[in-house]
């Protein structure tokens, strides 16, 4: 006697039971020698460590100082950066910037390879003002329809908050931005000055008009970094990092300086400058699918099969409790690793996670075509 | 290895009217906890085979932001594994961290609400939740143990700092939050910074010195560690210590 066998159709399946469902797709190679089935594969046909292409487009707001549309798969990001002045008198305890120390930090960093992190007291100087007066405020929305768990009309979901904290966290870490450009002079001409050449002819220049006459900083720009995803469907960190990154390399500012007589800050019309961005960082995340349902923690040898699914979507998100987010810069030709971000299990050890080092630079190569 | 390194503190049940609360104080954090559950759960939040683990982290100063929902989400997804959730459908885990102390930052321009990352109070809310949680008498399937490092170059030479200090944080190449469970599983991994795999590696097996510590019976294990890991904390046997100094003073009577 045999058991009645139902068939279900696919998408059915797939929303009754996604567990199985996912499962049943990683397990197929043991039919593998029927070729009427497919070849194990996850439920959106791509491999485990197969990542959705990413496609990047830069200035596609016309209003805004820089902006990009990022899409990775169905997850789809639209990013602007919108620049404002900030005048110093606005700043509650603003402490005034010494100009010949500050060249000598910009010069010094930018042979340090971009990285605000390591140099004492005068690297940290340009990073504690980006943080002590906000100049870069990201933001994240979720739009309503854009995935069916999100609703309309209710606060920003605490998925929003934390995508937002770090993004925040990453773009002060990184030192992507260097305040150098953000800063504007009370001295005509020595802010583009200092913006176009950083190192050498230029430093001196600035030197001796800091010594004859008080240069001062005026205002600052501050970037309001808007990220809305249009579409949602998985992995939204690596999209909205993305996203932010192009945006940024897009971003340029106007040339604003200090009118004396109106004693207020003037932007320029026509002229631009372009921002700096330090280096290409690019995440890469990874989700861990266990074979179990609720998989046992804690025993130190795994129990049961996983798969590490790089790239999740939406449906694998749901199944998977724990993940990996890597961010990498290989643009120094050395892999650093800028951050490591992994909660939820203890699948992934010491070993996955120096393999997934090798799968994120991986990653960054793939992205780094997709963003020229 | 700085001076920083004082021993941490601990007390349990110190709220009456909770199912279990802890106190834990370390490295300029002091924390409250309390946890209450298994309750019943609000209909958005019900699951229909597993408990919710409910984070709620509230700052010394302000209400929370997005930094603290950051933290909430990592906590609560580190604790969700751990707790038996499988054995309470329908009900409500919660857990409510209160700081109460951290470190003075002595730079000049401290803001009171920041919205980056801070990792370094990580530890001290791992330490404290798990702590509530076996003073309530959760059941959980491992218990967890945290611990914060810095990689910090100095004059050309890296230093590693356990337990840094915000200002070492904030002068730091990169910081680190590691935190395994009782069977040496890597349960929470957060690094920021600047750093490469090898980095990792070293602030890997520092961590895994202080919270992974084999307990006395295994003296070789122990043995092997050189003098300055030895005397950092051992976070195991400081939780171990808490329980049974705790669990000997409610049996007194008998």
């Amino acid at each position: 006697m045999t058991a009645p066998t139902i068939k279900l159709p696919a998408p059915l399946f797939a929303r009754l039971s996604p567990h199985p469902f996912l499962l049943r797709n990683l397990t197929a190679t043991a039919a593998a020698a029927d070729p009427a089935r497919p070849p194990a594969a996850r439920t959106n046909g791509r491999g485990t460590n197969e990542t959705r292409p990413l496609h990047a487009k830069a200035s596609s707001l016309s209003h805004a100082h820089g902006s990009s549309l990022v899409r990775l798969g169905d997850t789809t990001v639209l990013c602007g950066v919108r620049a404002e002045l900030l005048p110093v008198e606005r700043i509650p305890l603003f402490r005034p910037v010494d100009r010949v120390g500050d060249g000598e930090r910009g010069g010094g960093d930018g042979g340090d390879g971009g990285d605000g992190a390591g140099e004492g007291g005068r690297a940290l100087l340009g990073r504690g003002e980006l943080r002590d007066y906000d100049l870069l405020v990201p933001n994240i929305e979720l739009a309503t329809g854009s995935a069916p768990q999100f609703l309309p009309g209710v606060p920003p979901t605490a998925l929003a908050q934390t995508l937002s904290t770090r993004v925040y966290s990453l773009l002060h870490s990184t030192g992507l931005v260097g305040v150098e450009d953000l800063r504007v002079w009370s001295k005509p001409g020595s802010g583009e000055g200092g913006d176009t050449e950083m190192e050498g002819a230029g430093e001196a220049q600035e030197v001796q008009e800091g010594v004859e006459e008080e240069d001062r900083v005026v205002a600052y720009w501050v970037l309001y970094i808007d990220l809305l995803f249009v579409s949602f469907d998985g992995n939204p960190f690596d999209a909205a990092w993305a996203a932010v990154v192009a945006a940024l390399r897009n971003t340029s500012l106007p040339v604003a300086r200090w009118d004396p007589e109106r004693e207020m800050v003037v932007c320029s019309r026509t002229e631009k400058r372009q921002l700096n961005v330090r280096g290409l960082p690019v995440a890469c995340t990874a989700a861990v699918f266990e074979e179990k349902e609720l998989g046992e923690v804690g025993t130190g040898v795994v129990e049961g099969r996983h798969w590490l699914l790089l790239d999740p979507d939406r449906l694998e998100e749901t199944l998977c409790r724990e993940a990996i987010t890597m961010v990498v810069d290989c643009s120094d030709g050395e892999t650093r690793i800028k951050s490591i971000e992994k909660q939820g299990g203890t699948t992934i050890g010491r070993e996955l996670i120096r393999g997934f080092a090798v799968i994120a630079e991986k990653r960054w190569k793939e992205v780094q075509g997709a963003m020229k | 290895m700085t001076v920083t390194t004082t021993a941490p503190q601990a007390a349990l049940g110190v709220l009456p009217r909770s199912d279990g609360s802890a106190k834990y104080s370390h490295a300029g954090y002091t924390l409250t906890a309390s946890v209450n559950g298994p309750i019943e759960a609000q209909r958005r939040d019900e699951h229909a085979y597993e408990a919710h683990v409910e984070v709620i982290v509230r700052p010394a100063a302000g209400v929370g932001g997005t930094r603290e929902r950051h933290l909430e989400s990592l906590l609560q997804s580190s604790l969700a594994q751990l707790i038996l959730v499988k054995n309470f459908p329908r009900s409500l885990i919660q857990i409510v961290l209160q700081v109460e102390d951290s470190p003075e930052n002595d730079y000049v321009n401290t803001k009171l609400v920041q919205a980056s990352l801070n990792l370094a109070i990580m530890p001290a809310l791992v330490q404290t939740a798990i702590l509530a949680l076996l003073s309530a008498g959760v059941p959980m399937r491992a218990t967890a143990t945290a611990t914060a490092v810095a990689v910090v170059h100095q004059d050309g030479a890296k230093k590693t700092v356990v337990d840094p200090s915000p200002r070492e944080v904030e002068t730091a190449r990169s910081v680190h939050v590691l935190a395994f469970t009782s069977h040496n599983g890597l349960l929470l991994a957060e690094s920021e910074g600047d750093f490469t795999v090898g980095e990792w590696d070293d602030v890997y097996e520092t961590a895994k010195g202080i919270c992974c510590r084999a307990g006395p019976a295994k003296e070789g294990t122990a043995m092997v560690l050189d003098d300055e890991e030895a005397s950092a904390t051992d976070m195991r046997q400081f939780l171990r210590s808490t329980m049974e100094s705790k669990v000997a003073a409610d049996l007194h009577w008998k």
